[in-house]
């Protein structure tokens, strides 16, 4: 009883834990960890460690490593031909955020035509739909519409760049950013040139805070709605 | 759900499948293994594949009589996890001489950042910094039994040393270990 010390401790330590001494060893080793602190400490220690590590996650297999493994040994896998994992493999497009954009652009410039053009998709008739009577309905309201909407875009663009010049150390938040692009899909085919060649401006540019630059893009834009007004509402005539 | 042995059996006839499945079934072990011995994702991942060549090439020398197929998979990645140890020791002793230049220190450091594996979790992270720390003796001792859950006699047949040895190395490992991470600042808690 007397001759067990921190060495016999140290020792015994893993053993005791995993509860494998005898009973006398376990008594002795008990008493000598309740009255010295270092191995008192040590058991803690090491019971608290063993016990974290059996309780770690293995990590995850790199996913590139099985095919990489699978390539270096069997060499070139031929694709895989079966029929279901294929098809899984192509879901995932749909959900990209390109895709899911485009979609819903489509499907918004759809009702944003047909309620502008005056069909309401609910009184659908089979008529309505003929070339003929889109074109007559559109026509009437198409121009006056366009030219609104059109300076709407405008003028989202016009508050969104001063906005990001204003506060150039903002970080340009993606959702934003789409806001003017579906738009210009929303126009009908006729765009005009000087509207087409100004694409959505870009937030990351260069963020000055200079006033210049402010100035000019207000007088910029200003020209254009006026250019876009003056094409959209009265028939270009002669100077 | 096959069992291991018959899917030797499959990839000594040559059934592609079969090897397939096998590789699925213990990469990840042989991965987990591989990282927490060199704390370096690339590092397990190259070790990972090499473990595999050597698996798939000498399959044919494997007998179940020797032991389930996991233990000598384990084997053959030990075996291969001191070679390397063996092979890059002068790197890591070159590494360690530049340690001690002051000027190289950013550097050094830099290229020392556990990598983003390592950082998962916190906890992991740092188990991993204080593995490092050991012996490779010692430490692959602790990461067979605590964090790949091997019994004793499987430790043996794997490092091919008496259960004696086997536990004391053990032993001497996890409280080492749990000095260095006291020293690192880390409390384990239980
Ligand atoms: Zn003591």
């Amino acid at each position: 009883m007397t001759d067990w010390n921190c060495a016999r401790s140290e020792e015994r330590l893993s053993d005791y834990l995993e509860g494998i001494l005898s009973l006398a060893e376990a008594a002795e080793f008990s008493t000598h960890a309740g009255s010295c602190d270092a191995c008192g400490k040590l058991v803690k220690q090491v019971r608290g460690l063993v016990h974290q590590m059996s309780a770690l996650d293995a990590l995850e297999t790199p996913p590139q490593l099985i095919p990489k493994i699978i390539e270096s040994t069997l060499g070139p896998r031929r694709k895989q031909s079966g029929g279901w994992q294929r098809w899984f493999a192509r879901v995932p497009q749909f959900w990209q955020p390109q895709f899911a954009m485009g979609a819903i652009t489509v499907a918004a410039t759809i009702l944003i035509v047909l309620y502008t053009t005056g069909i309401s998709p609910a009184k659908l008739k089979k008529a309505d739909l003929s070339p003929a009577n889109v074109f007559r309905t559109a026509n009437r309201q198409v121009h006056l519409t366009y030219a609104r909407s059109a300076k709407f875009v405008n003028d989202l663009r016009v508050v969104y760049e001063i906005q990001t010049r204003l506060q150039p150390d903002a970080e340009p938040s993606p959702a934003i950013t789409p806001a003017p692009a579906p738009q210009p899909n929303s126009q009908p085919p006729s765009v005009n040139p000087q509207e087409k060649s100004q694409t959505s401006p870009h937030p990351s540019h260069s963020q000055s805070r200079n006033g210049a630059m402010l100035a000019s893009l207000l007088h910029r834009n200003w020209a254009e709605n006026v250019g876009v007004i003056v094409i959209g509402d009265i028939p270009r005539s002669p100077r | 759900m096959e069992p291991d042995a018959q899917l030797v059996q499959g990839c000594l006839r040559g059934e592609g499948p079969a090897w397939e499945e096998l590789v699925r079934r213990h990469t990840r072990r042989v991965f987990n293994l591989c990282y927490r011995f060199t704390g370096n994702s690339t590092e397990a991942e190259d070790l990972s594949q090499e473990v595999f060549l050597r698996i798939y090439r000498t399959l044919a020398s494997y007998r179940p009589a020797f032991g389930a197929f996991p233990t000598w998979l384990t084997s053959v990645t030990r075996n291969l996890l001191v070679d390397h140890y063996r092979r890059t020791r002068r790197d890591r002793l070159t590494d360690s001489i530049e340690d001690a230049m002051p000027k190289l220190e950013n550097k050094q450091s830099a290229a020392r950042t556990p990598d983003k594996l390592a950082l998962l979790s916190e906890l992991s992270a740092q188990l991993q910094q204080g593995l490092s720390r050991l012996s490779p003796e010692l430490r692959e001792a602790v990461i067979l039994r605590d964090l790949q859950g091997l019994d004793y006699s499987e430790i043996q047949t794997v490092l091919e040393v008496p259960e004696g040895t086997v536990k004391s190395r053990i032993n001497r490992g996890r409280i080492e270990l749990a000095r260095i991470l006291e020293e690192m600042g880390l409390r384990p808690q239980n």
